[in-house]
C-alpha cells in the first residue's frame, strides 16, 4: 500500500515494521539453524546400557550416529537432535561383535574342504542374527586362491570380512594339500599381505598339518616377513606334538593358539590334564609371555571337561570365537551369541565376555580401529537382549550344562545402516492404509 | 551222582536258560524304540491328532504316536512337556541354487548364484525339514542344481523348476520367451518326478500370458501343479484372469499378501487381492473355492501387514505359509520360517491352522503325500518347538511392524530320525553325568 502523506507516526511505523522485520529475520535463522542441529544425528540409540571395554564404559548411556560413523556416546543425548530415534531401554549395547574364526569361502568345489565349497558358509547367513559385524577366516583360502575367495565372498559380503591366509597356497583344499610343505611358500604369503592385501589380510593360518613343526614355523616364518601372528589349530598330529614347545620355542608373543578347550582322543594335545583336571602350568606361562588362546568352538573343539575347570581355575581364553563351518552350525556350536551365552552360563560376566568378542580380538588382529565405540569410528553395533530363563548349552560331545540367561541379538548395525532387527524396534508400526473414497 | 539231582540240575537248568532268554527279549523289546519324544502336545493335521502323546521313532521311521508309551522301551526318552510336537516344516518357497555365478545383466542371481542360500543354513533352526526351491534352476541346469545343492544338504530339497531353460538368472533372462520351452521342461521333469513337483512362472513384464501358458502346457504333460510369481508387467495384467482363465485347481499364486491397491499406485506390478477399499475382491474367495492356491512367499518384498490383516478379517487365509527365504529376505522382515509362522500367529490364526498350512496342505499342493504328517512308517521328519510369551515385533516387508506376544521357537528337529538342531541341548545328558 503506498502512502500519500508521510506523517510522523506513519515513520515510526515504518521503523517498527523494519525492526520487526529484522527480528523475525534473525528468528528465522535462529530456526534454521536449530533445525539443522536437531537433524544432524541420523540414529540415536536411547537409555540402552552401553558395554564398551577399549573406553571402559559399562553404564547407560546413548549412542549417536552421524552417516556411517559414531558421533557421540553421553549419558541423555535429546532424541529432537536426531532424524531417527530407537529406544532400547534394558539392552545391552555393545561394539558389533568381531568373530575371529570363521569359514566364509563358499562355493562350489566339491572336493575341497572349506576352500570355494560347501563347506564354508555365506557370511551374511550368520553375523547380523549373533551381533556381529566382522569375521575373520581362518585360512580357508591361501595365496593361490585368497583373489577368488575375495571376489567370490569378501566383496560380496555386507559383514566386513577378513582373512588369516593359509600357509598352503591351496588354503583348506584337502587335507592332502595341507601336508604339501613345498606348497608352503613364506615370501609369497608375504607378499599377498605387505604388498596386495594389507587391509585385508591379518594373519597366517597353520593346520591340520601331520607332521613336525614346519608347517607352524613356516607361518611364522610368514608371520615375520609380513609383521602379522599366525594362528595354528595344532590338532592332527599322531603322536601328539608338545604344545609347550609350540607356546615356548616357536610362538612368538601375539600368536594364536585356536580351538583351546578341545580334548580329543589324541591329534591335540589338551591344556588340561585329563587326569588332574588341572590346567597345565606352562598355559598360564604362555597366556603371560603373550601367547593368545581362542576359543574356536567348532564341531569337535569344545568340551565341558576342558572349559569347566579351566575357567574355575581361573583361566579364561583371549578371544572367543565360532569356528562356523558347515559342520559346527547346527550342533552344539549354532552361532557367536549362542557361544558367548555358553560362557555365561559358565559364569563369566558379560562384560568379560563381551571384552572378549569385541576389543580382544581387535587387538590380536592388529585393527585398533574396530571393536569400539570411540567417537569417529565406523558405527559397527550390536544391540542384545540378555533373556532370562531355563536354558541348555551342549558341547561338541552332546551334553549340556543349564543355564538362566541368554544374549540375542535385537539390532545390529554396520557402517551405520541396520542389518538386522529382531523385533522391529527401529521401524514405526503399521498403519491402516486411506481409502480412496 | 543219583538220578534225581541230575534231573533237578537239569530242570534247573532249563529254568535259568529260560529265565535268561525271557530276560534278553524284554531287554530287546525295552530297546526297541530309538528316541521317544515323550509328553509333548502333539499337532498332526493329517491325522487329527492334537493333544499330549508320544512319538516313539525307529530306523529313522514313525514307529508309533500314543499317549504313554514307557520311557523303558527306548533308548533314548526326550522330555518335551510343555512343549509342541508337529512334523517338520515344509517351507514350499525358497531359493537355495547358492552358486557363484554373476548374471553379468542386472539380475537376482538365484541361479546358482549368490542371491541363493544354502539350505541347511537356515532350515533346521527353525523347525523346517522339507524346502522346495521355487524355479531356481531351468531344466538348462536342474542336474547341476540337484548335483550341487539337493545331494549335498541334510534338509530335503524339492524343487519347482523355472519355465525359462536357464532359471532364475536375471530379469532380462526373465522375458526370453524362447527359452521357455514345456517339451525339455516336462522331460527333464520325469527324469526326476520324486524331486520336482512343479514348475514356476515368474518376471515377465510381456503383457500377456506366455510364461503362464508355457508352464502350464508342462504341467499338462506331467499333471504337476504350477506356481506363479504374477504381475512384472505394466499396466498390470489380470490376476482374475489368472485365477478364472489359465489356472488349473491346484496351480499356486505366489506372494499373496503384497501391497494392496491403496499403497500400491503404480501402474505396473502384481494386481493386489485387496482393492482400494481394503476389501478382498470377491473373485479371490470364488477362486480359492475352485482350488486354486494362495502361497504367502513373504520374501523381500510381497508381504505387506495391511493386505495380511485385511484379508484376515475378512476371512481370507492363505493356504500355504512359506517364506521365499533368499538374500534379501533373510535379513530383513522375513528372517525364517518361524518368525512368518509367528506372524500368524500374533494376526490371530490357531497354532493349528498355522501348522496345517506348513506341513499337510504344502505336502498335499506339491503332492508329496508321504510327506508332512506323522504317520507311522512317514520317514521322522519331526519339529518340537515352544511357544514363547513376551513382547515381540514383526516387521512386513516395508519394515512397519506388529506388536505381539508370541513367538514360535524351534527346540528340536528331528531329519529322518536324525538330531539336526537342539536349540537347548534337550536331547543331551548333562556334561557330568557322561564318563567320555
Amino acid at each position: 500500500m503506498r502512502i500519500k502523506t508521510a506523517g510522523i507516526s506513519e515513520l515510526i511505523l515504518h521503523q517498527f515494521v523494519r525492526i520487526v522485520r529484522g527480528i523475525a529475520a534473525v528468528l528465522v535463522l535462529i530456526l534454521i539453524l536449530s533445525t539443522v542441529h536437531a537433524q544432524e544425528i541420523d540414529i540415536l540409540l536411547k537409555g540402552g546400557h552401553v558395554i564398551d571395554p577399549k573406553n571402559n564404559i559399562d553404564s547407560k548411556m546413548d549412542v549417536a550416529i552421524v552417516g556411517d560413523k559414531i558421533f557421540r556416546v553421553a549419558k541423555d543425548i535429546p532424541a529432537n537432535s536426531s532424524k531417527k530415534t530407537v529406544d532400547i531401554s534394558g539392552l545391552y549395547v555393545t561394539p558389533g561383535l568381531i568373530d575371529m574364526h570363521t569359514h566364509v569361502f563358499h562355493g562350489t568345489d566339491p572336493n575341497s574342504m572349506t576352500a570355494n565349497s560347501y563347506g564354508g558358509l555365506q557370511a551374511d547367513a550368520f553375523s547380523f542374527r549373533a551381533g556381529v559385524t566382522t569375521v575373520v577366516d581362518a585360512g580357508s583360502s591361501g595365496w593361490r586362491n585368497f583373489p577368488l575367495f575375495k571376489a567370490q565372498s569378501i566383496d560380496r559380503a555386507q559383514t566386513r570380512v577378513l582373512a588369516f591366509l593359509n600357509v598352503v597356497g591351496h588354503g583348506m583344499l584337502s587335507r592332502f594339500d595341507q601336508q604339501d610343505v613345498t606348497d608352503m611358500n613364506p615370501e609369497m604369503n608375504a607378499y599377498m599381505i605387505k604388498r596386495l592385501y594389507p587391509n585385508l589380510i591379518v594373519g597366517i593360518k597353520s593346520a591340520h598339518f601331520w607332521g613336525d613343526f614346519t608347517s607352524v614355523d613356516k607361518a611364522v616364518e610368514s608371520g615375520k616377513l609380513a609383521n602379522v601372528p599366525v594362528i595354528v589349530d595344532f590338532g592332527e598330529h599322531t603322536p601328539t606334538n608338545s604344545i609347550e614347545s609350540l607356546f615356548m620355542e616357536h610362538f612368538r608373543p601375539g600368536d594364536i593358539f585356536t580351538h583351546t578347550f578341545s580334548e580329543i582322543n589324541g591329534g591335540r594335545e589338551s591344556i588340561v590334564d585329563e587326569k588332574s583336571r588341572k590346567v597345565k602350568p606352562f598355559v598360564f606361562a604362555a597366556q603371560k609371555r603373550g601367547i593368545i588362546f581362542d576359543l574356536g568352538h567348532g564341531a569337535g573343539a569344545f568340551n565341558f571337561n576342558q572349559a569347566i575347570p579351566a575357567i574355575k581355575q581361573g583361566f579364561l581364553p583371549n578371544t572367543i570365537s565360532t569356528d562356523l563351518y558347515n559342520l559346527s552350525m547346527n550342533a552344539a556350536m549354532k552361532d557367536m551369541s549362542n557361544v558367548m551365552s555358553k560362557f555365561l552360563a559358565m559364569g563369566v560376566s558379560l562384560g568379560d565376555v563381551i571384552l572378549r568378542t569385541t576389543w580382544k580380538p581387535a587387538q590380536v588382529i592388529k585393527r585398533p580401529d574396530l571393536g569400539h565405540l570411540s567417537v569417529g569410528t565406523e558405527a559397527d553395533i550390536a544391540v542384545f537382549n540378555l533373556k532370562k530363563g531355563n536354558f541348555g548349552y551342549m558341547d561338541v560331545r552332546r551334553t549340556k550344562i543349564s543355564g538362566t540367561e541368554k544374549l540375542e541379538a535385537e539390532l545390529t548395525i554396520r557402517a551405520g545402516r541396520v542389518v538386522w532387527d529382531l523385533n522391529g524396534i527401529s521401524m514405526p508400526e503399521w498403519q491402516m492404509p486411506a481409502t480412496t473414497n | 551222582m543219583n538220578n534225581t539231582l541230575l534231573k533237578k540240575i537239569t530242570a534247573n537248568f532249563y529254568f535259568l536258560f529260560f529265565a535268561v532268554c525271557l530276560v534278553s527279549q524284554t531287554s530287546v523289546q525295552a530297546q526297541e524304540i530309538d528316541m521317544l519324544i515323550k509328553g509333548g502336545h502333539v499337532i498332526d493335521p493329517k491325522n487329527k491328532i492334537d493333544g499330549i502323546m508320544d512319538v516313539a521313532i525307529k530306523d529313522g521311521k514313525i514307529f508309533r504316536v500314543a499317549s504313554n508309551i514307557p520311557a523303558n522301551t527306548s533308548k533314548k526318552t526326550v522330555n518335551a512337556s510343555g512343549l509342541y510336537v508337529s512334523p517338520g516344516f515344509i517351507d514350499m518357497h525358497v531359493h537355495v541354487f547358492a552358486g557363484a555365478e554373476d548374471p553379468g545383466y542386472a539380475g537376482f542371481g538365484i541361479s546358482n548364484g549368490f542371491g541363493s542360500v544354502a539350505p541347511d543354513d537356515f532350515t533346521f533352526r527353525s523347525g523346517v525339514t522339507t524346502v522346495v526351491d521355487a524355479g531356481s534352476s531351468g531344466w538348462r541346469n536342474f542336474p547341476a542344481f540337484k548335483k550341487q545343492t539337493i545331494d549335498n544338504s541334510q534338509t530335503r530339497v524339492l524343487a519347482f523348476i523355472s519355465i525359462a531353460g536357464h532359471g532364475m538368472v536375471g530379469t532380462v533372462h526373465a522375458q526370453d520367451t524362447t527359452d521357455m520351452n514345456p517339451v525339455t521342461t516336462a522331460f527333464i521333469m520325469k527324469e526326476y518326478p520324486d524331486i520336482i513337483v512343479g514348475i514356476k512362472a515368474h518376471h515377465y513384464q510381456g503383457h500377456d500370458f506366455t510364461p503362464v501358458d508355457r508352464a502350464l502346457a508342462a504341467g499338462r504333460k506331467t499333471n504337476k501343479p504350477i506356481i506363479v510369481d504374477f504381475g512384472s508387467s505394466t499396466p498390470k495384467l489380470s490376476i482374475e484372469e489368472l485365477f478364472m482363465k489359465h489356472f488349473r485347481p491346484g496351480d499356486i499364486f505366489t506372494h499373496t499378501f503384497s501391497g494392496n491397491s491403496a499403497t500400491n499406485l503404480t501402474p505396473g506390478g502384481r494386481e493386489p487381492i485387496v482393492d482400494a477399499n481394503n476389501k478382498v475382491k470377491p473373485f479371490i474367495f470364488e477362486a480359492q473355492k475352485q482350488g486354486r492356491i494362495f502361497d504367502v512367499g513373504h520374501g523381500g518384498g510381497a508381504f505387506v501387514w495391511s493386505t495380511a490383516i485385511n484379508s484376515f478379517k475378512q476371512g481370507f487365509y492363505p493356504n500355504t505359509i512359506s517364506t521365499d527365504l533368499y538374500r534379501n529376505s533373510r535379513n530383513a522382515g522375513m528372517k525364517d520360517m518361524a518368525n512368518v509362522m509367528s506372524k500368524f500367529l500374533n494376526m490371530g490364526m490357531s497354532i493349528q491352522d498355522v501348522i496345517l498350512r506348513s506341513t499337510w496342505n504344502p505336502a498335499n499342493v506339491i503332492q508329496h503325500t508321504d510327506l508332512g504328517h506323522l504317520s507311522v512308517g512317514a520317514e521322522a521328519d519331526v519339529a518340537v518347538f515352544n511357544i514363547r510369551d513376551g513382547k515381540f515385533g514383526f516387521m512386513d516387508a516395508r519394515g512397519s511392524v506388529l506388536n505381539g506376544t508370541k513367538k514360535l521357537e524351534a527346540e528340536l528337529t528331528l531329519r529322518a530320525g536324525k538330531v539336526a538342531w537342539d536349540l537347548n541341548g534337550i536331547s543331551g545328558p548333562q556334561w557330568d553325568a557322561v564318563n567320555r
